[in-house]
């Protein structure tokens, strides 16, 4: 679907940073602990953030950072960046290398770092900058120090702490100060996720000694399962505006009063016309499906992100003469709209992505990365994506569904839940009509028919030229060799966000052949294949995001020279992660049916479960290969 | 009189048909255009390009390189928005020289209740990008796009660099109509070819026009700098162009194939390189590349490349020891790379010039391709051995067209001795002698003798690299299967294992090797010569299977390859335009012995059979033989020529197919 992030890149960036208790040892790589090594491409030797707060528009951060590299994979682990712009300062930036033997090779001045413009993919232009150096070893282990010393007038977002910043990072020892030389409260919330994070004094944090995180297969984010600082200043800054941030609550006004309000007028024109389109029609949200519609035929996405703007959007008046905007501008130009017609809708700000991320409702800091609209009514809160020129009306799975999200209210923020697909709300269902012949080939129709999470992950073929979309269907369905596409009929029901496709198609020689035996793998078109990597000591929890439900029905007819000689009895699974279950039937002589349920729960689940869960996919594609032994009669 | 009226009728009749392509004229028909009539794909098309080069002379800055183009383009559906944003780039040399734009404008138009709307591009939607010290990225993005607009705009772009990009003739939408002229005062020579391998050749056309440079008689002292001669008469100057042109119709858009390499490659273009200035008498004032021969001379007396190859002092003493322990140059030459390997590390650039100089590098430890593979040739060259370099355009690069500099983008080394050569390449880690990392294996590289000399020298390598693997295969009474595998890989199978496993933990490794084999575990792992480039990597690790025998009402089912058969034909278009390209031939081998269960007979085996593709060019042999308690089987898929003919194409899927299917093929045990 056409949904797009926006961000300030600052905001994405932990910067890490200064301190005391460092010693000339750090710089020797034979010196890192041997059980640090252990699952680590990289191990951060010494790593200290100090953020000194000496006004509400002014905070100097120093960084210190330094990272034993193993190989190759360990490289980015430097963090040898720093953004910038207009309300930035780089006052220090250094990087010196030193051999394992902890002799320094080579010191690169903030002169000879490389200085880009940091305009992300997907946005047209930022006025962010990046200074970043990308160093080539001669060879590993060695040792990259980084120092900077970075002023900011913006303090919207105080730099958070991730000491274990990836997987396959040890941590021998990191820390964060907060030096705050003003009355402005700096509220602070650790989440330390069982690992052991000392709080040496008020606002001042370490870490010690900790083993790399190997990724496993199924692994939460490692957001949600590393030490994490998050900080906040009450009375902050943001690219010269002031801002308030005791709660949601008066975070939310502040973006309603100083943000939103006064970028919501329209040309007389457009008032006209929005109500010429609803009048005489009643019900809001059919107004706000008028709406909707309307902004999709006429704006398109494009990101411009200047100065505030990566937090304030551009105004409805700009939106409509240009007829493109961010999500931000698009949003609030909806939301103007609908104004006009009654229907009263809220800002939102979100994290968008496939991977589910919500704002921490226990903590209000600026985050998120993405901005759509909420439209409440009596029943439910309906949230528009307002960057999508295809999108239904509501419909959110696989993007923004299922997190906790800020409602920006004119009395306030406030914090709420995405619509949650359940397995029965994304489905798919497959149904097919097969003819097979005494050689093994044959012919079908199959229909398949998708709704919620499912629907986003198939819609998108509506949109290919009709040879990819031919290529699309012989990947889709890779398992079947010699496949060939006869015929493809679309239908998109964006009302009811049902998706449909018909698809004709011929195979040779499916069945393999032995002696006189056709061996027929009676699951034509909906295969799981993989099974889960198998860990002999799963270390981290597991998670599965969403739930779906596939049912299948394959009718499968052969002629009269063949007959059954034997055929796959059936199985049928029940687990906590879900349930699978699949039956033949020799309907009429010459007939077969094949129907199949596959439901998987989303959940967290625990490492302990997790043998239980690959047994359960492993029985699911052993199943999924069932064969039905056909013989020739004469 | 009757001629008369029907002569007029016809003009008449061509001026209401014909478009009208000046800016501005955009007509109702081309907004009323729901789809492109010649191709209902297109999401955007191209209606009318033009694009007019040509020189300016001013007095402060002599010629400059003038470029006008002008786009109208159509927008069909919403997947063509993104054809309402462009990005143009220019270029900044040192001396503060850079590319200006001027003169940018643009309008969308629309056609709203039958009436034509047109919105202009105003400074909020061009953004201009500092990208990086080289390059200015201005992006301009217009208005009010609706399916069915259509957008025009217009730009100039006034260069002070003679080098000219190349011309583009065809984009990924169609392009209706296309008109190109490129002017050049006499002084100038440009080389000029369109892309051999591309589909759609344009139709280029030369003539000759006449024009004039001014200058102030101020300063007729002034040197004149293009061709440095003062004898002109105050005032002006009169002096021919030369002048091709196109004038082309109906470029169809230029369409993804998988496995076709970088689709560039392909696409309808025009190359322009200045070979020569020419003084004002049509004598050579200064030449560039008008041969391959006089192209490899102009780089040979590039300081950052010629003179790397003579600077010996800086390595003289570090390599006495090294070269002493070879017997002959071939030996001497593997010795010297990997001392070159170990000693200057790839930056990721390439280059066949010099980016630090090969000193530098050396005592830095890192520098680009040109730094490293000229020192490995110095290095050669100061023992006495004939080492020279190859000049190379990388896959992505496309193939070298006609003689140019710019055609090459990257330099190996070739070392001779009697007979026979080997290639070299030290950037890579685990490149071995003629065993070259993939991004060069494009073609052919031009190879740069001491004496001046230079010729074609194939890259595509010959040798068929190999995999064999052999299968242990026993099956237990829970139908589980268990064994030993081993397996023997060479040449660039060999190089691409090690660039993925080396680096990676048994642990890992392991991994990687469990997946997509079914419900496996895989252990005792052993690795080796995984370091050691001089011989085959050598793998070996005991395996059990729990799924791969079907027990069917009794009957057994399996695949005797197992988990090492291709379940899936990577070709899948029914027709293709462009080679298949496998970089290199090779080799893929099993010996598979299957230990049969007590208490089962085997009830059928597939046929052995040996099929081949263009009379054994290529050939898959599939050899299956019972003795006994045992199944004995040799499998081989052997790839002589790495490169497939778009001609050959539907021949080549078949026999993939076949392929496919054989490997499909079940044993089918019964109980006794």
């Amino acid at each position: 679907m056409g949904s797009k992030l926006v961000l300030p890149l600052a905001l994405l960036l932990l910067i890490p940073l200064f301190s005391v208790s460092q010693s000339d040892e750090d710089y020797i790589s034979l010196g890192v602990p041997a059980d640090l090594k252990v699952n680590s491409n990289a191990v951060v030797r010494y790593d200290s953030q100090v953020v000194e707060i000496n006004d509400y528009n002014d905070m100097t951060v120093l960084t210190k950072r330094i990272v034993t590299v193993y190989n190759k994979y360990g490289d980015r682990h430097s963090n040898a960046v720093e953004f910038y712009d207009e309300n930035t300062n780089i006052k220090a930036l250094e990087v010196k290398i030193y051999s394992q033997l902890g002799e320094q090779i080579k010191r690169i001045k903030k002169s000879e770092f490389t200085d880009q413009s940091a305009v992300s993919g997907g946005t047209l232009y930022s006025d962010n900058r990046v200074k970043f150096y990308e160093y080539t070893p001669i060879s590993y282990p060695y040792t990259i120090e980084f120092t900077s010393e970075v002023r900011y007038k913006s303090t919207a977002f105080v730099p958070q702490w991730r000491p274990i910043s990836g997987f396959y990072l040890g941590v021998q020892h990191s820390e964060y100060k907060i030096i705050n030389n003003t009355d402005i409260e700096v509220r602070q919330k650790l989440d330390s996720r069982g690992f052991d994070i000392e709080e040496i004094a008020e606002g001042h944090y370490q870490i010690k000694n900790a083993q790399g995180i190997k990724y496993e297969t199924y692994s939460p984010p490692l957001s949600e399962i590393a030490p994490l600082l998050k900080v906040a200043m009450t009375n902050f800054s943001m690219e010269g505006v002031p801002g308030i941030n005791n709660n949601w609550q008066d975070f939310g006004k502040w973006m309603h009063d100083k943000l939103l309000m006064g970028t919501d007028d329209l040309p007389q024109e457009v008032i006209d016309e929005v109500k010429a389109l609803t009048s005489g029609v009643e019900d809001k949200v059919e107004r706000a499906k008028i709406v909707y519609n309307y902004l999709q035929e006429k704006t398109r996405y494009i990101s411009v992100q200047v100065g505030i703007g990566g937090w304030k959007p551009i105004e409805a008046m700009e939106v409509d003469r240009l007829g493109y905007g961010d999500c931000k501008g698009l949003s609030n130009y909806t939301k103007a709209l609908l104004e006009v017609v009654d229907v009263p809708s809220y800002y939102t700000v979100v994290y968008g992505g496939d991977d589910i991320k919500s704002l921490d409702s226990s903590f209000s800091v600026t985050e998120g990365n993405h901005v759509i609209l909420c439209v409440p009514t009596e029943e439910e809160n309906i949230f528009l994506e307002c960057t999508s020129q295809s999108n239904p009306f509501g419909f959110t799975a696989g993007f923004t569904d299922d997190r906790d999200v800020l409602l920006v209210k004119p009395d306030g923020g406030e914090i709420v839940h995405t619509k949650v697909y359940e397995a029965d709300d994304s489905l798919q269902d497959t149904n097919a009509t097969i003819s097979l012949d005494e050689t093994g080939s044959f012919t079908a129709d199959v229909s398949i028919t998708t709704t919620g999470y499912q629907y986003n992950i198939h819609e998108g073929i509506q949109n290919e030229t009709s040879r990819d979309q031919q290529l699309y269907y012989k990947d889709y369905w890779s398992h079947i060799n010699n496949l060939a596409i006869d015929a493809i009929e679309i239908n998109n029901d964006k009302d009811a966000v049902i998706f449909s496709e018909k698809v004709k198609l011929s195979s040779e020689n499916y069945a393999s052949k032995s002696g006189p035996r056709l061996i027929l793998q009676p699951n034509f078109f909906n295969r799981v294949t993989n099974i889960p990597q198998r860990y002999t000591d799963r270390k981290l929890d597991f998670k599965i995001d969403r739930s779906f439900k596939d049912t299948d029905t394959f009718i499968i007819s052969f002629p009269n020279t063949l007959k059954v000689e034997a055929m796959g009895e059936g199985e049928t699974l029940n687990t906590k992660f879900g349930s699978y279950t699949y039956k033949l039937e020799q309907i009429e002589d010459q007939k077969i049916k094949y129907t199949r349920t596959y439901i998987l729960n989303k959940g967290n689940y625990k490492k302990s479960d997790y043998k239980a869960f690959r047994d359960f996919m492993k029985s699911i594609v052993r199943s999924d290969k069932t064969k039905i032994v056909l013989v020739t009669s004469n | 009189m009757k001629h008369l009226l029907a002569i007029t009728l016809t003009l008449f009749c061509m001026v209401t048909y014909a478009q009208d392509y000046k800016f501005g004229k955009v007509s109702r028909s081309e907004l009323s255009q729901t789809v492109h009539p010649k191709d209902s794909t297109a999401d955007a098309a191209v209606l009318y390009k033009k694009e007019d080069i040509y020189f300016v002379y001013t007095e402060s800055d002599g010629f400059m390189q003038h470029r006008e183009i002008h786009e109208r383009i159509k927008i069909y559906n919403k997947q063509g928005f993104d054809y309402a944003t462009e990005k143009i780039y220019l270029y900044e040399g040192n001396g503060g020289n850079k590319e200006r734009i001027t003169k940018l404008k643009g309008y969308t138009y629309n056609l709203i209740g039958g009436k034509i709307e047109k919105e202009k591009l105003k400074k909020d939607g061009i953004f201009e990008e500092d990208y990086n010290e080289f390059t200015e990225i201005n992006t301009i993005t217009m208005p009010n796009i609706k399916e069915g607009s259509v957008i025009e705009y217009s730009y100039k772009i006034v260069s002070p660099f003679l080098a000219v990009d190349d011309i583009i003739f065809q984009y990924n939408i169609p392009i209706d109509k296309f008109d190109f002229k490129f002017r050049t005062p006499e002084y100038y020579v440009y080389n000029k070819k369109v892309n051999p391998k591309a589909f759609y050749y344009p139709k280029i056309s030369n003539s000759v026009s006449e024009s004039t440079g001014k200058y102030t008689t101020s300063s007729s002292s002034r040197t004149n700098t293009i061709n440095g001669s003062k004898n002109y008469g105050q005032g002006s100057f009169d002096y021919k162009e030369k002048v091709l042109f196109a004038n082309e119709v109906d470029i169809p858009a230029l369409k993804v194939e998988a496995y076709a390499g970088s689709l560039d490659n392909y696409r309808a273009k025009l190359i322009l390189e200045l070979s020569a200035i020419l003084n004002s008498y049509g004598g050579v004032e200064k030449s560039f590349s008008t041969d391959w021969n006089k192209v490899c001379k102009s780089i040979i007396a590039d300081s950052d490349f010629g003179n790397q190859l003579t600077r010996f002092n800086f390595f003289k003493n570090d390599i006495q020891a090294i070269v002493a322990k070879g017997n002959d140059d071939f030996q001497k030459a593997l010795l010297l790379q990997t001392f070159v390997k170990s000693k200057v590390k790839w930056n990721g650039f390439y280059g066949y010039t010099a980016m630090k100089g090969t000193k530098k590098a050396y005592s830095e430890g890192e520098g680009n391709v040109a730094d490293i593979n000229l020192l490995l040739i110095a290095m050669l060259r100061s023992q006495g051995i004939k080492a020279s370099p190859v000049l190379v355009s990388t896959r992505d690069n496309g193939v070298p067209i006609f003689p140019t500099r710019k055609g090459f983008n990257y330099v190996i080394c070739m070392v001779e001795s009697g007979e026979g050569y080997i290639l070299l390449d030290a950037t890579e880690p685990f490149s071995m002698i003629n065993v070259l990392p993939s991004r060069t294996l494009n073609w052919q590289g031009r190879l740069l003798r001491d004496n001046g000399n230079s010729t074609w020298v194939s890259l595509r390598p010959s040798k068929q690299s190999s995999e064999t693997t052999s299968l242990n295969i026993k099956i237990n009474d829970d139908f589980s299967v268990e064994g030993k595998i081993r397996q023997s890989i060479t040449d660039h199978l060999a190089l691409n294992y090690r660039k993925n496993y080396s680096n990676l933990s048994a642990d890992d490794h392991i991994k990687r090797l469990e997946r997509n084999k079914g419900d496996i575990e895989i252990s005792n792992l052993e690795f080796t010569n995984d370091m050691d480039i001089t011989q085959p990597v050598k793998i070996s690790y005991d395996y059990e299977a729990l799924d791969a025998i079907d027990d069917v009402g009794g009957n057994l089912y399996f695949s005797p390859m197992l988990f090492f058969a291709m379940d899936e034909n990577p070709f899948k278009l029914e027709q293709r335009e462009y080679p298949i390209d496998f970089a290199f031939p090779f080799k893929d081998s099993y010996l598979i012995n299957i230990m049969l269960p007590e208490g089962y007979d085997v009830e059928s085996l597939p046929k052995s059979e040996i099929f081949d593709f263009k009379d054994g060019e290529s050939k898959f042999k599939y050899i299956i033989k019972q003795n006994g308690k045992f199944l004995q089987l040799s499998i081989e898929m052997n790839l002589g020529k790495s490169l497939i003919n778009p001609n050959d194409y539907v021949v080549f899927k078949q026999f993939f197919n076949k392929v496919v299917e054989k490997q499909a093929e079940q044993v089918v045990l019964k109980k006794v």
